[in-house]
């Protein structure tokens, strides 16, 4: 797999599919998956919204990240709002850099995202504790560094449908 | 057309500095309302009525997995299950003969005795619908909800012991907080000696704390719930103590103790129906006269 960003010319972004991706992701969210899994599975919804943050701009920004995290707030039983603020202060950090990030190829960008993804879980664990749960332990930061793991592979999936010519 | 470099024209809306600050400011409000005051129930209500035919739908390709692995299951497995099943029921038909003749001698007692008899009502089952994928709480959603006239506060078993507690109940669905969740607690009994003591849980685990340290408690007693709260019937097996540790000038004992239910494993739970409503606390004992007034009658006298 190369890691260089695809320069070949793309068909238009459709907004269904940008709202497909995001409710397969919630699905998985869904999913009752056995216990042990939510350690290491990475937060898809998470790794969307920086995809799309990163690429697709002007469609899916800090509002936006505010909004989905509401509905994974709902969908995964957690507080209202915990995963909002986590999204939409990670959508501003991608914004301020997005001119940038979108020039890096595929490894630098998995470091911004593994990184990205850190704050997410930072900031969800700091609302928490601030709000009297227990800490999880260090096991918490594993799903990030999975999610930036599969960063390359997921921009490849998600380029796919918008290629010309099939593979 | 790959607009992503395409810079912007016009400045449309607002900038991304006050979108952040507007939706830090709005997931702040939010966070605040939702966990110190319980603003948002309403609204998760409402939103859990929309998402249940969606966890439903999810749910079932996993049920239809389920479903085929157990059609394909072989006929040695079949029959060594069935004769488990077998021997497992003749052991218990025995121990349930003793055991409705002691209650009867219980009921008999207790109404020679005038003590009120507690309900020996059957509970609800509930299959568990998904775990919360949130790590920092310890709690289930579970199939029945306020259509099975479930309330909060109502206990949850599987069947080898106590699982845990309703605490929100949705038109639907209702959610189980788990006894290994931080804010749970269980007045418990230690079956071997009877000493009272207070189950907590600590976030995964759970432990039995402000036991003194020369407690007699030892590693594979097993707590039962006591009863005395109203809440849990007592009997109900929840935890096997694993380690004591004995910390020198600690006046504590530090009791580690393992769940015997299956707690974030058993896939079909009971809820149990309400106790009888226990008799009201009595007065509280007078407040004796303050020893104020006497001086002031000393400083007037």
């Amino acid at each position: 797999m190369s890691y260089d960003r695809p320069q070949e010319l793309l068909k238009p972004v459709k907004r269904r599919f940008i709202t497909l991706t995001f409710a397969l992701a919630l699905m998985m969210e869904l999913l009752p998956l056995p216990v042990g899994s939510t350690r290491w599975l990475p937060d898809f919804v998470g790794l969307l919204i920086l995809y799309w943050a990163i690429n697709q701009p002007r469609r899916i920004g800090i509002g936006m990240g505010f909004l989905i995290g509401l509905i994974v707030d709902v969908s995964t039983n957690s507080l209202f709002g915990q995963h909002a603020l986590a999204y939409s202060v990670t959508t501003y950090l991608v914004m301020l850099r997005q001119r940038q990030l979108i020039m890096f190829n595929l490894g630098q960008q998995a470091l911004v995202v593994l990184t990205l993804m850190l704050a997410n879980q930072l900031i969800m664990a700091l609302v928490r504790l601030a709000l009297g749960s227990a800490f999880v332990g260090a096991s918490y930061f594993l799903p990030p560094l999975m999610g930036a793991l599969l960063w390359p592979l997921l921009t490849k999936l998600l380029l796919l449908p918008y290629r010309h010519h099939t593979l | 057309m790959n607009f992503a470099n395409t810079p912007r024209f016009s400045n449309q809306g607002l900038r991304p500095g006050s979108q952040l600050l507007l939706c830090t400011l709005a997931s702040l409000a939010l966070l605040i309302g939702d966990s110190q005051f319980g603003l948002m129930d309403r609204t998760r209500d409402a939103l859990s009525v929309v998402l249940y035919p969606i966890q439903r739908a999810v749910n079932m390709p996993m049920a239809a997995a389920a479903h085929i692995g157990e059609f394909f299951i072989t006929q040695t497995a079949l029959k060594q299950e069935n004769a488990a099943l077998r021997s497992r029921e003749l052991a218990q038909s025995a121990r349930l003969a003793r055991l409705t003749s002691l209650e009867q001698e219980v009921q008999q007692l207790k109404a020679l005795n005038g003590l009120r008899t507690g309900s020996l009502q059957a509970g609800q089952l509930g299959e568990v619908l998904y775990t919360a994928r949130d790590p920092f709480s310890y709690k289930i959603i579970i199939d029945k909800g306020l259509d099975a006239k479930l309330a909060a506060g109502l206990p949850v078993v599987d069947e080898r012991g106590l699982v845990g507690q309703i605490t929100r109940v949705q038109p639907l669905t209702a959610e189980v907080t788990l006894i290994i969740d931080k804010n749970q607690m269980v007045p418990v009994v230690n079956q071997r000696t009877g000493q009272r003591s207070l189950l907590y849980g600590y976030g995964g685990g759970v432990e039995v704390r402000y036991l003194p340290a020369a407690a007699d408690i030892q590693p594979g007693d097993l707590l039962v719930t006591s009863g005395i709260d109203g809440l849990y019937s007592e009997g109900i097996p929840v935890a096997h103590v694993t380690r004591v540790d004995r910390p020198a000038g600690a006046s504590f004992a530090r009791v580690l103790c393992q769940s015997i239910a299956g707690v974030q494993s058993s896939r079909y739970v009971l809820v149990l129906p309400p106790r009888a409503a226990m008799p009201p606390r009595p007065e509280p004992a007078p407040v004796p006269a303050k020893p104020k007034k006497k001086k002031d009658t000393e400083d007037e006298g």
